[in-house]
């Protein structure tokens, strides 16, 4: 009994302190910045010396330069992301901040701090065990209490007291125009920050750009990994934390034989070259690969194809508008083979638009998609919907934008100044941000996101369940190629051709196996 | 049981990916072929055809009168764009070309801006069946023998009745078609009506197949194009029945064996093999074939 009230005190004081830590979140910053990391020593000389210039210019807003595709093939992806923007920064602007801070290598260990319960010794004393969520006593149980929602006061209204404002031009799905538009407000609209890009060809348009004015630069989406520029930070999931959760489920759940089809550019490309690569690490195998031109939209040759292989299931790599028409066609033709991906249903809710069972049986190893079953995911859905009533679907990478934006801010915070080098080096401190998906760490030598990945699956009726669940997948490869921008700053992509590895499982490249 | 399967699946993708090309045309057969108007419009028209019958099957009815009703309201827009816009543009090929993009431009953003990024699509209708390894779509051979019942019914109207009669005449020699008391202006209209009426019909008829977005009727347009441009005008039905068997003879068993990429490169080399030879087309060649026999 002692015990137990015990315990309820210091849980109470945990709070307590938690809540106050979180409410002066930006002075304890600042302090973590000073004493921890001996990069920020210029930092904080930068911050004592810009304090009265800051006064002077507390009226001017905080620019953040957004691009997406708001028009033109890709808009399905381009107005939720502009949608995501948006709602971050009315709450920026309300003072809201998400919860986390830079807490260190170490990731996952900031969860400690929502423990609802800390672990006991039980009475007896004869064994080990845990309260659990509920109160009861366990041999084994998470010790880990649910959010009810992650937004949080962050003690001030905007960014360092100014208004943050968001300059959103329209790429409409055009290469040429989007490095205008980057151009435009790097250059003329002077930006503090950007945060663009969907689709790979899009980003290496603009990183040239990005890297010539050191542009502070966040890239949002789900890709195929592999950029290593000290100038961006890319918070989506790549390869490595989708590929192989996905494939090994696959494996195990329906056979070793799979099939891949896959948008032929950079990014379907490379995702199969993973997907080939990884397949015998977890006993399957790659029996066929075909990659299909973006304007192709009629699939009946394919679907023939893959019945005459007849895998055991299907990875499918489809982008855009006309590639979709695969799912109703194959559903039509009666092809019942599962499906995995790394880019369908979360991001273009394919499984909302097409009549069911066009989807069914498709499994998808995502880090956020509108169903993910937490009770600060719908917390975040309704504030969401209602700032924006007609919405859809809520997708992947409008999730990432939504709390890269917050991030940014959080980063602003903790430097005590917009100026861009500045940010760059309090975001190379081991951030952890809760976003609605879960605890996502951004990576300080790779600038890439550890997430939290579920294994969603799609079923007759379009429902989506999640049948597995890893809490926190690092973006390892980058590192295993030794890649830290922050003591050798690099603007590069490496490509999976550039690592022994790959070729290393898989005999003789574009050999059917 | 397996060889059957083979077979049969062989002949239709060969079908399948004719009576696409066929269907993608239909209404630019009529309106480039015919009026010789370029019309860049056409996968807008296709889009607004699919629209239409997206929206009245969710109001509950049924599909077939849906496709019916798309076909009147995308013909009724047709005649409205004729009047106000393209009737302008009479011989003047890249005046009507420039119009025609405009018009597509509003048309998709104004639809995007109207409806958003996506509809509800439309569930395929009947099921499947199989035979050996294979399973087949009963859509797609619904849609096969419409592309074929299509194409008979065009040449009805244009051999066999009397607006056929003077169409052609109008299309022949406006100047000797008017001085015969042909009202030209509405044969214009109407043929121009018919066309879009038919590209939003078979915009409907795709429309379970594909995504119900703004942008869809854009990935009509190339295949229209090319099957039309290599037909021919001389006889532009014959030509693009003729192109579409074609190039699909080439696609289906290239596709099959070294995949959709080289099937789709196969596609266009052939397209510009035919076009170097053939300058006037596939049925300029029928033609010249068909009166040479008479001759003998």
């Amino acid at each position: 009994m002692t015990v137990d009230e015990e315990n309820r005190t210091n849980v109470q004081d945990l709070g307590k302190s938690g809540e106050g830590s979180a409410s002066a979140g930006p002075v304890i910053d600042r302090r973590v910045l000073i004493q921890g990391a001996g990069a920020t020593v210029a930092a904080a000389t930068v911050l004592s010396r810009t304090t009265p210039l800051m006064a002077q210019a507390g009226n001017q807003p905080v620019k953040i330069g957004f691009i997406e595709d708001y028009s033109g093939n890709l808009s399905v992806y381009g107005l939720q992301k502009l949608h995501a923007a948006q709602l971050a920064v009315k709450e920026i602007n309300e003072g809201k901040t998400l919860k986390g801070g830079p807490v260190g290598a170490g990731g996952l260990g900031a969860v400690g701090q929502f423990a609802a319960k800390p672990p006991v010794i039980s009475k007896d004393g004869t064994s080990l065990a845990v309260v659990s969520d509920g109160g009861a006593k366990a041999k084994s149980d998470v010790v880990f209490a649910e959010d009810p929602d992650v937004l949080i006061d962050s003690g001030e209204k905007g960014i360092l007291g100014r208004e943050a404002q968001l300059l959103s031009p329209d790429g409409q799905s055009n290469n040429a125009l989007w490095q205008q538009l980057a151009r435009r407000l790097i250059q003329q609209d002077k930006v503090d920050v950007l945060v663009a890009g969907f689709a790979s060809a899009e980003r290496e348009a603009i990183r040239p750009i990005v890297d010539q004015a050191k542009q502070l630069y966040f890239y949002t989406n789900q890709y195929e990994g592999g950029v290593a520029d000290a100038n961006t930070f890319c918070t989506g999931p790549v390869c490595e934390q989708q590929v192989i959760p996905g494939v090994q489920y696959m494996v195990e759940k329906f056979g070793p034989r799979g099939y891949t089809i896959a948008a032929d550019y950079n990014f379907g490309q490379l995702t199969a070259a993973w997907t080939r690569a990884f397949a015998p690490l977890v006993g399957g195998q790659i029996i066929g690969e075909e990659f299909i031109p973006l304007s192709v939209s009629e699939f009946s040759t394919v679907i023939a194809r893959i019945q005459q292989a007849k895998p055991d299931w299907v990875m499918t790599l489809l982008v855009g508008q006309n590639h979709h028409n695969y799912y109703p066609q194959a559903a039509a033709a009666g092809l019942k083979f599962p499906m995995v991906s790394t880019v369908n249903m979360a991001q273009g809710y394919e499984h909302k638009r097409f009549p069911p069972p066009s989807l069914a049986g498709m499994h998808n190893a995502i880090q956020y998609q509108m169903e993910v079953p937490t009770e600060r995911n719908r917390a975040f859905v309704k504030r969401w919907m209602a700032m924006f009533p007609n919405d859809q679907y809520i997708g992947e990478m409008a999730q990432n934008t939504y709390f890269t934006m917050h991030l940014y801010a959080k980063a602003v915070r903790m430097a005590g100044t917009t100026d861009q080098q500045t940010v760059k080096k309090a975001l190379e401190s081991g951030w952890n941000i809760e976003a609605p998906e879960g605890t996502v760490f951004l990576e300080p030598g790779t600038h890439h996101c550890a997430h939290y990945i579920r294994l969603a699956v799609c079923d007759e009726n379009h429902n989506v369940s999640f049948v597995r669940e890893w809490p926190m997948i690092q973006a390892w490869w980058l590192q295993r190629l030794g890649v830290n921008l922050v003591r050798n700053p690099e603007y590069k992509q490496y490509t999976p051709d550039e690592d022994p590895f790959f070729s290393m499982f898989v005999k003789g490249k574009n050999k059917k196996i | 049981m397996d060889v059957l399967g083979l077979i049969v699946s062989v002949l239709y993708q060969f079908a399948t990916n004719a009576a696409f090309l066929l269907l993608a045309a239909i209404g630019l057969i009529v309106i480039l072929g015919m009026m010789n108007i370029i019309n860049l419009a056409h996968g807008e028209l296709m889009m607004m055809g699919a629209y239409t019958a997206t929206i009245a099957f969710h109001r509950g009815i049924p599909f077939p009168i849906a496709v019916v009703l798309s076909f009147i309201v995308v013909a009724l827009f047709g005649a409205l764009l004729e009047r106000l816009v393209v009737r302008r543009f009479y011989g003047r090929e890249l005046g009507a070309l420039v119009v025609t993009w405009g018009v597509s431009l509003i048309m998709g953003q104004g639809t995007l801006i109207l409806f958003g990024p996506f509809m509800p699509a439309i569930s395929i209708p009947a099921g499947s069946f199989a035979l050996g390894l294979y399973s087949f779509s009963v859509y797609w051979i619904v849609l096969i023998a419409l592309a074929v019942l299509i194409i008979l019914a065009l040449w009805w109207i244009y051999q066999r009745t009397p607006f056929g009669l003077m169409a052609r005449a109008t299309m022949q020699n406006p100047a000797m078609a008017r001085a015969l008391g042909v009202n030209t202006d509405r044969i214009y209209m109407a043929t121009f009506a018919l066309g879009a009426g038919l590209a939003g019909a078979s915009g409907a008829l795709f429309a379970p197949t594909t995504s119900i977005a703004p942008l869809m009727g854009q990935q009509f347009v190339a295949p229209a194009f090319i099957t039309v441009v290599v037909g021919g005008a001389a006889n532009v039905l014959a030509g693009a029945v003729g192109s579409s068997l074609l190039l699909s003879a080439v696609k289906t068993p290239v596709g099959l064996i070294l995949g959709a990429f080289l099937g789709t490169v196969a596609l266009l080399l052939t397209a510009l093999i035919v076009i170097r030879l053939m300058p006037d087309g596939i049925s300029a060649r029928l033609q010249a074939i068909a009166e040479r026999r008479v001759r003998r």
